[in-house]
Protein backbone atom coordinates (compact mmCIF):
# COMPACT_ATOMS: atom_id res chain seq x y z
CA UNK A 1 0.00 0.00 0.00
CA UNK A 2 2.55 2.18 -1.01
CA UNK A 3 2.26 5.40 -2.60
CA UNK A 4 4.28 7.72 -4.36
CA UNK A 5 2.46 11.60 -3.22
CA UNK A 6 0.18 11.40 -0.65
CA UNK A 7 -1.41 15.46 0.16
CA UNK A 8 -2.50 16.73 3.02
CA UNK A 9 -2.65 15.29 6.86
CA UNK A 10 -2.49 11.91 6.00
CA UNK A 11 -3.80 8.96 7.46
CA UNK A 12 -3.40 5.17 7.27
CA UNK A 13 -5.94 5.22 4.72
CA UNK A 14 -5.07 7.68 2.66
CA UNK A 15 -2.43 5.04 1.43
CA UNK A 16 -4.85 2.64 0.26
CA UNK A 17 -5.13 2.91 -3.66
CA UNK A 18 -8.17 5.48 -4.94
CA UNK A 19 -9.95 2.34 -6.58
CA UNK A 20 -10.48 0.49 -3.00
CA UNK A 21 -11.17 4.02 -1.51
CA UNK A 22 -13.73 4.94 -3.38
CA UNK A 23 -15.36 1.76 -3.54
CA UNK A 24 -15.12 1.80 0.49
CA UNK A 25 -16.46 5.18 0.29
CA UNK A 26 -19.06 4.42 -1.87
CA UNK A 27 -20.56 1.45 0.25
CA UNK A 28 -20.55 3.06 3.13
CA UNK A 29 -22.96 6.30 2.22
CA UNK A 30 -24.61 3.99 0.38
CA UNK A 31 -25.75 2.28 3.53
CA UNK A 32 -25.45 5.63 5.76
CA UNK A 33 -28.21 7.37 3.76
CA UNK A 34 -30.87 4.59 3.00
CA UNK A 35 -30.95 3.11 5.98
CA UNK A 36 -32.93 4.45 9.45
CA UNK A 37 -31.65 1.19 11.62
CA UNK A 38 -30.44 3.07 15.05
CA UNK A 39 -28.07 0.18 15.65
CA UNK A 40 -26.31 1.15 12.34
CA UNK A 41 -26.78 4.81 12.27
CA UNK A 42 -24.61 4.77 15.75
CA UNK A 43 -22.40 2.62 13.91
CA UNK A 44 -22.28 4.70 11.30
CA UNK A 45 -21.53 8.11 13.71
CA UNK A 46 -19.26 6.17 15.77
CA UNK A 47 -17.36 5.26 12.73
CA UNK A 48 -17.21 8.46 10.99
CA UNK A 49 -16.21 10.45 13.93
CA UNK A 50 -13.18 8.44 14.82
CA UNK A 51 -12.08 8.89 11.17
CA UNK A 52 -12.24 12.74 10.96
CA UNK A 53 -10.80 12.15 14.33
CA UNK A 54 -7.48 10.30 13.04
CA UNK A 55 -7.72 12.63 9.77
CA UNK A 56 -7.71 16.10 11.91
CA UNK A 57 -5.52 18.47 14.40
CA UNK A 58 -7.32 17.96 17.87
CA UNK A 59 -8.65 21.41 17.95
CA UNK A 60 -10.26 21.28 14.21
CA UNK A 61 -12.28 18.48 15.67
CA UNK A 62 -13.67 20.54 19.07
CA UNK A 63 -14.20 23.30 16.99
CA UNK A 64 -16.64 21.22 14.70
CA UNK A 65 -18.86 20.33 17.73
CA UNK A 66 -19.82 23.59 17.92
CA UNK A 67 -20.84 23.74 14.51
CA UNK A 68 -22.55 19.60 14.27
CA UNK A 69 -24.66 20.34 17.67
CA UNK A 70 -26.48 22.98 16.74
CA UNK A 71 -27.28 21.07 13.34
CA UNK A 72 -28.10 18.08 15.19
CA UNK A 73 -31.05 20.26 16.99
CA UNK A 74 -32.11 21.65 14.38
CA UNK A 75 -32.89 18.93 11.96
CA UNK A 76 -34.03 16.83 15.59
CA UNK A 77 -36.42 19.48 16.17
CA UNK A 78 -37.90 20.60 12.98
CA UNK A 79 -38.95 16.74 12.41
CA UNK A 80 -41.72 16.86 14.43
CA UNK A 81 -42.82 20.55 14.22
CA UNK A 82 -43.96 18.73 10.35
CA UNK A 83 -45.04 15.56 11.06
CA UNK A 84 -47.64 14.71 13.44
CA UNK A 85 -48.30 11.05 12.78
CA UNK A 86 -47.11 8.28 16.26
CA UNK A 87 -49.29 7.17 18.86
CA UNK A 88 -47.53 8.97 21.49
CA UNK A 89 -48.64 12.63 21.50
CA UNK A 90 -46.15 14.59 23.98
CA UNK A 91 -48.07 18.12 23.63
CA UNK A 92 -50.34 19.98 20.95
CA UNK A 93 -49.30 22.66 19.14
CA UNK A 94 -51.76 24.81 16.99
CA UNK A 95 -54.56 21.66 17.29
CA UNK A 96 -51.58 19.43 16.19
CA UNK A 97 -49.31 16.80 18.17
CA UNK A 98 -46.07 16.97 18.50
CA UNK A 99 -45.41 13.21 19.16
CA UNK A 100 -42.55 11.35 20.51
CA UNK A 101 -42.33 9.00 17.28
CA UNK A 102 -41.57 12.03 15.41
CA UNK A 103 -39.24 13.10 17.49
CA UNK A 104 -37.46 9.99 17.67
CA UNK A 105 -37.44 10.09 13.92
CA UNK A 106 -36.10 13.45 13.55
CA UNK A 107 -32.99 12.35 15.78
CA UNK A 108 -32.41 9.58 13.52
CA UNK A 109 -32.91 12.58 10.65
CA UNK A 110 -29.86 14.59 12.19
CA UNK A 111 -27.25 11.68 12.75
CA UNK A 112 -28.00 10.55 9.11
CA UNK A 113 -27.54 14.03 8.04
CA UNK A 114 -24.38 14.44 10.37
CA UNK A 115 -23.28 11.06 9.46
CA UNK A 116 -23.12 11.84 6.03
CA UNK A 117 -21.49 15.28 6.21
CA UNK A 118 -18.97 14.08 8.16
CA UNK A 119 -18.45 10.83 6.05
CA UNK A 120 -18.01 12.91 2.85
CA UNK A 121 -15.81 15.05 4.86
CA UNK A 122 -13.34 12.19 5.02
CA UNK A 123 -13.80 11.51 1.80
CA UNK A 124 -12.65 14.80 0.65
CA UNK A 125 -9.82 14.55 2.38
CA UNK A 126 -8.71 10.90 1.69
CA UNK A 127 -9.80 11.29 -2.14
CA UNK A 128 -7.53 14.69 -3.42
CA UNK A 129 -7.76 16.12 -6.64
CA UNK A 130 -4.98 14.08 -8.30
CA UNK A 131 -6.15 10.82 -6.75
CA UNK A 132 -9.49 11.83 -8.43
CA UNK A 133 -8.35 13.04 -11.64
CA UNK A 134 -6.16 9.37 -11.43
CA UNK A 135 -9.09 7.12 -11.60
CA UNK A 136 -11.49 8.81 -13.89
CA UNK A 137 -9.53 11.73 -15.81
CA UNK A 138 -8.64 8.95 -18.54
CA UNK A 139 -12.52 7.63 -18.27
CA UNK A 140 -14.57 10.21 -18.37
CA UNK A 141 -12.03 13.63 -18.23
CA UNK A 142 -14.66 16.29 -18.59
CA UNK A 143 -17.01 15.17 -15.95
CA UNK A 144 -14.03 14.24 -13.93
CA UNK A 145 -12.41 17.62 -14.13
CA UNK A 146 -16.18 19.06 -13.34
CA UNK A 147 -16.36 16.84 -10.01
CA UNK A 148 -13.05 17.17 -8.85
CA UNK A 149 -13.25 21.40 -9.05
CA UNK A 150 -16.41 20.92 -7.52
CA UNK A 151 -15.46 18.89 -4.48
CA UNK A 152 -12.63 21.70 -4.08
CA UNK A 153 -14.41 24.36 -4.69
CA UNK A 154 -15.60 25.57 -1.02
CA UNK A 155 -11.83 25.03 0.76
CA UNK A 156 -10.22 27.50 -2.63
CA UNK A 157 -13.58 29.69 -2.40
CA UNK A 158 -12.60 30.28 1.79
CA UNK A 159 -9.27 31.14 0.60
CA UNK A 160 -9.64 33.13 -1.76
CA UNK A 161 -12.29 35.08 0.05
CA UNK A 162 -10.07 35.33 2.66
CA UNK A 163 -7.45 36.93 0.49
CA UNK A 164 -9.98 39.38 -0.63
CA UNK A 165 -11.42 40.49 2.64
CA UNK A 166 -7.55 41.31 3.69
CA UNK A 167 -6.98 43.50 0.56
CA UNK A 168 -10.20 45.45 1.38
CA UNK A 169 -8.75 45.78 5.26
CA UNK A 170 -5.53 46.80 3.67
CA UNK A 171 -7.15 49.51 1.67
CA UNK A 172 -9.47 51.00 4.51
CA UNK A 173 -12.74 49.72 3.08
CA UNK A 174 -13.63 47.60 6.23
CA UNK A 175 -15.39 49.34 9.00
CA UNK A 176 -16.20 46.76 11.12
CA UNK A 177 -17.98 48.59 13.78
CA UNK A 178 -21.34 47.44 14.09
CA UNK A 179 -22.29 43.99 13.02
CA UNK A 180 -25.36 44.94 10.38
CA UNK A 181 -22.10 46.93 8.52
CA UNK A 182 -19.71 43.40 8.99
CA UNK A 183 -22.49 41.54 7.10
CA UNK A 184 -22.82 44.17 4.47
CA UNK A 185 -18.56 44.44 4.03
CA UNK A 186 -19.16 40.66 3.88
CA UNK A 187 -22.24 40.98 1.06
CA UNK A 188 -19.51 42.93 -0.85
CA UNK A 189 -17.15 40.50 -0.79
CA UNK A 190 -19.61 37.55 -1.66
CA UNK A 191 -20.68 39.29 -4.87
CA UNK A 192 -17.39 39.80 -5.73
CA UNK A 193 -16.12 36.18 -4.95
CA UNK A 194 -18.98 34.97 -7.57
CA UNK A 195 -17.26 36.80 -10.39
CA UNK A 196 -13.94 35.51 -9.44
CA UNK A 197 -15.32 31.89 -8.89
CA UNK A 198 -16.68 31.66 -12.66
CA UNK A 199 -13.46 33.50 -14.29
CA UNK A 200 -11.47 31.52 -12.14
CA UNK A 201 -13.17 27.97 -13.50
CA UNK A 202 -12.99 28.85 -16.89
CA UNK A 203 -9.51 29.67 -16.75
CA UNK A 204 -8.42 25.88 -14.83
CA UNK A 205 -10.48 24.81 -17.51
CA UNK A 206 -8.25 26.48 -20.42
CA UNK A 207 -5.13 25.52 -18.33
CA UNK A 208 -6.01 22.36 -18.16
CA UNK A 209 -6.54 21.97 -22.29
CA UNK A 210 -3.15 23.44 -22.52
CA UNK A 211 -1.79 20.86 -20.63
CA UNK A 212 -3.32 18.47 -23.16
CA UNK A 213 -5.46 17.08 -20.19
CA UNK A 214 -7.46 14.25 -21.61
CA UNK A 215 -5.60 13.26 -24.55
CA UNK A 216 -3.83 9.77 -25.77
CA UNK A 217 -0.79 9.25 -23.64
CA UNK A 218 -0.91 11.63 -20.96
CA UNK A 219 0.62 10.19 -17.30
CA UNK A 220 -0.99 11.41 -13.97
CA UNK A 221 1.09 13.38 -11.20
CA UNK A 222 0.40 10.81 -9.29
CA UNK A 223 0.83 7.23 -9.75
CA UNK A 224 -0.70 4.64 -7.49
CA UNK A 225 0.34 0.76 -7.35
CA UNK A 226 -2.21 -1.53 -6.78
CA UNK A 227 -1.24 -3.76 -4.41
CA UNK A 228 -2.54 -7.41 -2.93
CA UNK A 229 -3.51 -5.49 -0.11
CA UNK A 230 -5.85 -3.34 -1.70
CA UNK A 231 -7.12 -6.37 -3.19
CA UNK A 232 -8.34 -7.77 0.05
CA UNK A 233 -10.27 -4.52 1.19
CA UNK A 234 -11.80 -3.93 -2.05
CA UNK A 235 -13.30 -7.80 -1.91
CA UNK A 236 -13.72 -6.99 1.72
CA UNK A 237 -16.13 -3.81 1.34
CA UNK A 238 -17.67 -5.40 -1.46
CA UNK A 239 -18.65 -8.63 0.83
CA UNK A 240 -19.55 -6.76 3.83
CA UNK A 241 -21.62 -4.75 1.40
CA UNK A 242 -23.35 -7.58 0.15
CA UNK A 243 -24.00 -8.92 3.72
CA UNK A 244 -25.70 -5.93 4.78
CA UNK A 245 -27.47 -5.09 1.75
CA UNK A 246 -28.77 -8.86 1.44
CA UNK A 247 -29.94 -9.04 4.76
CA UNK A 248 -31.80 -5.60 4.61
CA UNK A 249 -33.41 -7.24 1.09
CA UNK A 250 -34.53 -10.01 2.89
CA UNK A 251 -36.26 -7.70 5.99
CA UNK A 252 -33.53 -8.63 8.22
CA UNK A 253 -32.53 -5.26 10.60
CA UNK A 254 -35.46 -3.45 9.58
CA UNK A 255 -36.99 -0.83 11.75
CA UNK A 256 -39.68 1.78 11.15
CA UNK A 257 -40.74 4.59 13.38
CA UNK A 258 -43.99 5.22 13.12
CA UNK A 259 -46.93 4.74 14.50
CA UNK A 260 -44.70 2.92 17.14
CA UNK A 261 -41.32 2.46 17.02
CA UNK A 262 -40.80 -1.36 16.43
CA UNK A 263 -38.13 -3.34 18.25
CA UNK A 264 -34.62 -3.93 17.73
CA UNK A 265 -34.22 -7.20 15.80
CA UNK A 266 -32.08 -9.61 17.77
CA UNK A 267 -32.23 -12.38 15.37
CA UNK A 268 -28.68 -14.15 14.43
CA UNK A 269 -29.27 -12.41 11.00
CA UNK A 270 -29.70 -9.13 12.29
CA UNK A 271 -26.38 -9.63 14.55
CA UNK A 272 -24.70 -10.76 10.88
CA UNK A 273 -25.74 -7.49 9.65
CA UNK A 274 -24.88 -5.06 12.30
CA UNK A 275 -21.77 -6.39 12.66
CA UNK A 276 -21.17 -6.47 8.89
CA UNK A 277 -21.86 -2.86 8.93
CA UNK A 278 -20.16 -1.69 12.25
CA UNK A 279 -16.62 -3.86 10.45
CA UNK A 280 -17.42 -1.96 7.53
CA UNK A 281 -17.54 1.72 8.91
CA UNK A 282 -15.10 1.53 11.78
CA UNK A 283 -12.22 -0.06 8.93
CA UNK A 284 -10.11 3.07 8.38
CA UNK A 285 -9.82 3.40 12.22
CA UNK A 286 -8.84 0.16 12.64
CA UNK A 287 -6.39 0.35 9.94
CA UNK A 288 -5.32 3.34 11.75
CA UNK A 289 -5.14 1.54 14.87
CA UNK A 290 -2.99 -1.11 13.44
CA UNK A 291 -0.64 1.65 11.82
CA UNK A 292 0.68 2.98 15.37
CA UNK A 293 1.17 0.01 16.91
CA UNK A 294 2.73 -1.62 13.60
CA UNK A 295 5.21 2.23 14.23
CA UNK A 296 5.59 2.43 17.41
CA UNK A 297 7.09 -1.54 17.64
CA UNK A 298 9.34 -0.35 15.14
CA UNK A 299 10.09 2.97 17.32
CA UNK A 300 11.10 0.38 19.97
CA UNK A 301 13.36 -2.05 18.00
CA UNK A 302 15.59 1.02 17.35
CA UNK B 1 -24.90 51.05 16.57
CA UNK B 2 -28.08 52.32 15.62
CA UNK B 3 -28.40 49.82 12.86
CA UNK B 4 -27.39 47.32 15.04
CA UNK B 5 -30.05 47.80 17.34
CA UNK B 6 -32.46 48.05 14.53
CA UNK B 7 -31.61 44.66 13.69
CA UNK B 8 -32.08 43.48 17.21
CA UNK B 9 -35.80 44.96 17.76
CA UNK B 10 -36.41 43.39 14.20
CA UNK B 11 -35.33 39.42 15.21
CA UNK B 12 -37.16 40.56 18.39
CA UNK B 13 -40.43 41.42 16.52
CA UNK B 14 -40.33 38.35 14.70
CA UNK B 15 -39.74 36.48 17.78
CA UNK B 16 -42.52 37.80 19.30
CA UNK B 17 -44.84 37.61 16.16
CA UNK B 18 -44.06 33.68 16.17
CA UNK B 19 -44.45 33.01 20.03
CA UNK B 20 -47.87 34.92 19.65
CA UNK B 21 -48.46 32.33 16.42
CA UNK B 22 -48.21 29.14 18.31
CA UNK B 23 -51.04 27.59 20.47
CA UNK B 24 -49.76 24.95 23.01
CA UNK B 25 -52.11 22.75 24.59
CA UNK B 26 -51.77 19.92 26.94
CA UNK B 27 -52.52 16.05 25.72
CA UNK B 28 -55.63 16.05 28.03
CA UNK B 29 -56.61 19.38 27.46
CA UNK B 30 -56.30 19.04 23.96
CA UNK B 31 -59.09 15.91 23.74
CA UNK B 32 -61.14 17.57 26.28
CA UNK B 33 -63.88 18.86 23.49
CA UNK B 34 -67.46 19.61 24.70
CA UNK B 35 -69.32 17.12 22.49
CA UNK B 36 -73.39 19.17 23.11
CA UNK B 37 -75.68 16.35 24.29
CA UNK B 38 -78.81 15.26 22.20
CA UNK B 39 -82.24 16.90 22.85
CA UNK B 40 -84.99 16.71 20.94
CA UNK B 41 -85.23 19.93 19.18
CA UNK B 42 -81.13 19.85 18.58
CA UNK B 43 -80.26 19.56 14.74
CA UNK B 44 -78.07 16.51 14.56
CA UNK B 45 -75.68 14.78 11.64
CA UNK B 46 -73.71 10.69 11.97
CA UNK B 47 -70.56 10.38 11.37
CA UNK B 48 -68.98 7.19 10.68
CA UNK B 49 -65.18 6.53 10.05
CA UNK B 50 -64.46 3.18 7.82
CA UNK B 51 -61.29 1.28 6.22
CA UNK B 52 -62.76 -1.47 4.62
CA UNK B 53 -60.36 -1.37 1.44
CA UNK B 54 -57.57 -1.78 3.27
CA UNK B 55 -58.72 -5.45 4.89
CA UNK B 56 -58.90 -6.07 1.17
CA UNK B 57 -55.44 -4.47 -0.07
CA UNK B 58 -53.49 -6.04 2.91
CA UNK B 59 -50.80 -6.76 0.80
CA UNK B 60 -50.12 -3.49 0.02
CA UNK B 61 -50.42 -1.89 3.36
CA UNK B 62 -47.14 -0.31 5.23
CA UNK B 63 -46.08 -3.47 7.65
CA UNK B 64 -45.53 -1.09 9.83
CA UNK B 65 -49.19 -1.34 10.39
CA UNK B 66 -50.71 -4.65 10.12
CA UNK B 67 -51.82 -5.15 13.21
CA UNK B 68 -55.54 -4.85 14.71
CA UNK B 69 -54.48 -1.74 16.69
CA UNK B 70 -53.95 -0.03 13.92
CA UNK B 71 -56.56 -1.77 11.43
CA UNK B 72 -59.61 -2.86 13.15
CA UNK B 73 -60.68 -6.42 11.74
CA UNK B 74 -63.65 -5.04 10.69
CA UNK B 75 -62.88 -2.11 8.91
CA UNK B 76 -64.58 0.49 11.29
CA UNK B 77 -62.74 3.32 12.69
CA UNK B 78 -65.99 4.83 14.35
CA UNK B 79 -69.21 3.33 14.02
CA UNK B 80 -72.65 5.79 12.79
CA UNK B 81 -72.63 8.11 15.53
CA UNK B 82 -74.91 11.14 15.92
CA UNK B 83 -73.41 14.62 16.76
CA UNK B 84 -74.97 17.93 17.43
CA UNK B 85 -75.03 20.34 14.40
CA UNK B 86 -73.96 23.60 15.68
CA UNK B 87 -74.48 27.20 13.65
CA UNK B 88 -72.33 26.68 10.44
CA UNK B 89 -70.53 23.86 11.03
CA UNK B 90 -68.74 22.55 7.93
CA UNK B 91 -67.87 18.59 7.81
CA UNK B 92 -64.07 19.13 9.12
CA UNK B 93 -65.73 20.54 12.16
CA UNK B 94 -67.79 17.63 13.01
CA UNK B 95 -64.81 14.94 12.08
CA UNK B 96 -62.38 17.09 14.52
CA UNK B 97 -64.88 17.53 17.43
CA UNK B 98 -65.54 13.63 16.64
CA UNK B 99 -61.91 12.56 16.58
CA UNK B 100 -60.85 14.34 19.56
CA UNK B 101 -63.93 13.38 21.44
CA UNK B 102 -62.65 10.01 20.72
CA UNK B 103 -59.35 10.35 20.98
CA UNK B 104 -58.61 9.20 17.64
CA UNK B 105 -55.59 10.04 15.77
CA UNK B 106 -56.00 12.95 12.90
CA UNK B 107 -53.59 14.70 10.79
CA UNK B 108 -54.66 17.27 8.32
CA UNK B 109 -53.19 19.82 6.23
CA UNK B 110 -54.73 23.52 7.09
CA UNK B 111 -56.65 25.42 4.47
CA UNK B 112 -54.05 28.22 4.02
CA UNK B 113 -51.64 25.60 3.05
CA UNK B 114 -53.68 24.04 0.80
CA UNK B 115 -53.92 24.91 -3.08
CA UNK B 116 -57.63 24.75 -3.16
CA UNK B 117 -58.31 26.29 -0.08
CA UNK B 118 -59.88 23.43 1.77
CA UNK B 119 -58.33 21.60 4.67
CA UNK B 120 -56.64 18.63 3.93
CA UNK B 121 -57.24 15.21 6.00
CA UNK B 122 -53.87 13.50 5.76
CA UNK B 123 -54.54 10.82 8.20
CA UNK B 124 -56.84 9.55 10.62
CA UNK B 125 -55.91 6.51 12.58
CA UNK B 126 -52.57 6.16 11.48
CA UNK B 127 -54.13 5.45 8.42
CA UNK B 128 -52.10 7.78 5.89
CA UNK B 129 -52.88 8.96 2.83
CA UNK B 130 -49.97 6.61 0.34
CA UNK B 131 -49.98 4.01 3.75
CA UNK B 132 -51.83 1.64 1.69
CA UNK B 133 -50.47 1.75 -2.17
CA UNK B 134 -49.83 4.92 -4.28
CA UNK B 135 -53.45 5.60 -4.73
CA UNK B 136 -54.12 5.35 -1.18
CA UNK B 137 -55.98 8.31 0.79
CA UNK B 138 -59.27 9.89 2.80
CA UNK B 139 -62.50 10.72 1.28
CA UNK B 140 -65.73 11.38 2.29
CA UNK B 141 -69.40 11.11 1.37
CA UNK B 142 -72.65 12.59 2.54
CA UNK B 143 -75.78 11.12 2.10
CA UNK B 144 -74.37 8.54 -0.35
CA UNK B 145 -72.13 11.18 -2.87
CA UNK B 146 -68.68 12.20 -2.72
CA UNK B 147 -68.65 15.87 -3.22
CA UNK B 148 -66.04 17.44 -5.28
CA UNK B 149 -64.73 19.84 -2.71
CA UNK B 150 -62.98 20.33 0.33
CA UNK B 151 -64.26 18.86 3.30
CA UNK B 152 -64.26 22.29 5.51
CA UNK B 153 -66.20 23.70 2.48
CA UNK B 154 -69.00 21.64 2.67
CA UNK B 155 -71.58 23.27 4.89
CA UNK B 156 -73.61 20.44 6.69
CA UNK B 157 -77.74 20.58 7.43
CA UNK B 158 -79.70 18.31 9.82
CA UNK B 159 -79.95 14.59 9.65
CA UNK B 160 -76.89 14.08 7.13
CA UNK B 161 -74.82 11.41 7.17
CA UNK B 162 -71.42 11.73 6.49
CA UNK B 163 -69.26 8.62 6.57
CA UNK B 164 -65.20 8.59 6.00
CA UNK B 165 -63.68 5.77 3.65
CA UNK B 166 -60.27 4.98 3.44
CA UNK B 167 -59.90 3.96 -0.37
CA UNK B 168 -57.22 2.02 -1.44
CA UNK B 169 -57.84 3.08 -5.79
CA UNK B 170 -58.33 6.95 -5.93
CA UNK B 171 -61.65 5.92 -4.98
CA UNK B 172 -63.06 3.55 -6.96
CA UNK B 173 -63.67 0.96 -4.38
CA UNK B 174 -65.66 3.23 -2.45
CA UNK B 175 -67.83 4.13 -5.09
CA UNK B 176 -66.49 6.97 -6.37
CA UNK B 177 -66.79 6.75 -10.51
CA UNK B 178 -65.70 10.78 -10.92
CA UNK B 179 -61.94 10.17 -10.72
CA UNK B 180 -61.90 7.90 -13.71
CA UNK B 181 -64.13 4.86 -12.54
CA UNK B 182 -66.06 3.07 -14.92
CA UNK B 183 -69.64 1.79 -15.26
Amino acid sequence: MKTVVTSGKSGAFSAVHPAAAMVYFLAVLLISMFCFHPVLQVEMLVGAALFCITLQKRGEALREIGFYLPLFLMVAVTNPLFSHNGVTPLFFLNGNPVTLEALLYGVSLAVSVIGVLLWCKCCGRVMTEDKFLYLFGKLIPKLSLILSMALRFVPVYLRQSRRVIRARKAMGLFSGKGITDRVKNRMRVFVAMISWSLEHAMETSASMRARGYGQKGRTNFSLFRFSPADGVLLCGCVFLLAVVWIGRAAGFAAFSYYPRTGGIGAAPADLAVYAAFGLLSLLPFLLEVKEVIVWSCCVSKI
Amino acid sequence: MKKDILAVFGIVLILAVLINGTHIQSVDEYYLTHIDDITPESETVTLSIRCDAVLQHYDELDPALRSEEFVPPDGVILPPTKYVLREGDTVFQILDRAVRSNRIQMEFQGAEENPFGSVYIQGIHYLYEFSCGPLSGWMYRVDGEFPHYGCSRYKLHDGQNIEWIYTCDLGQDAGALWMGGEE
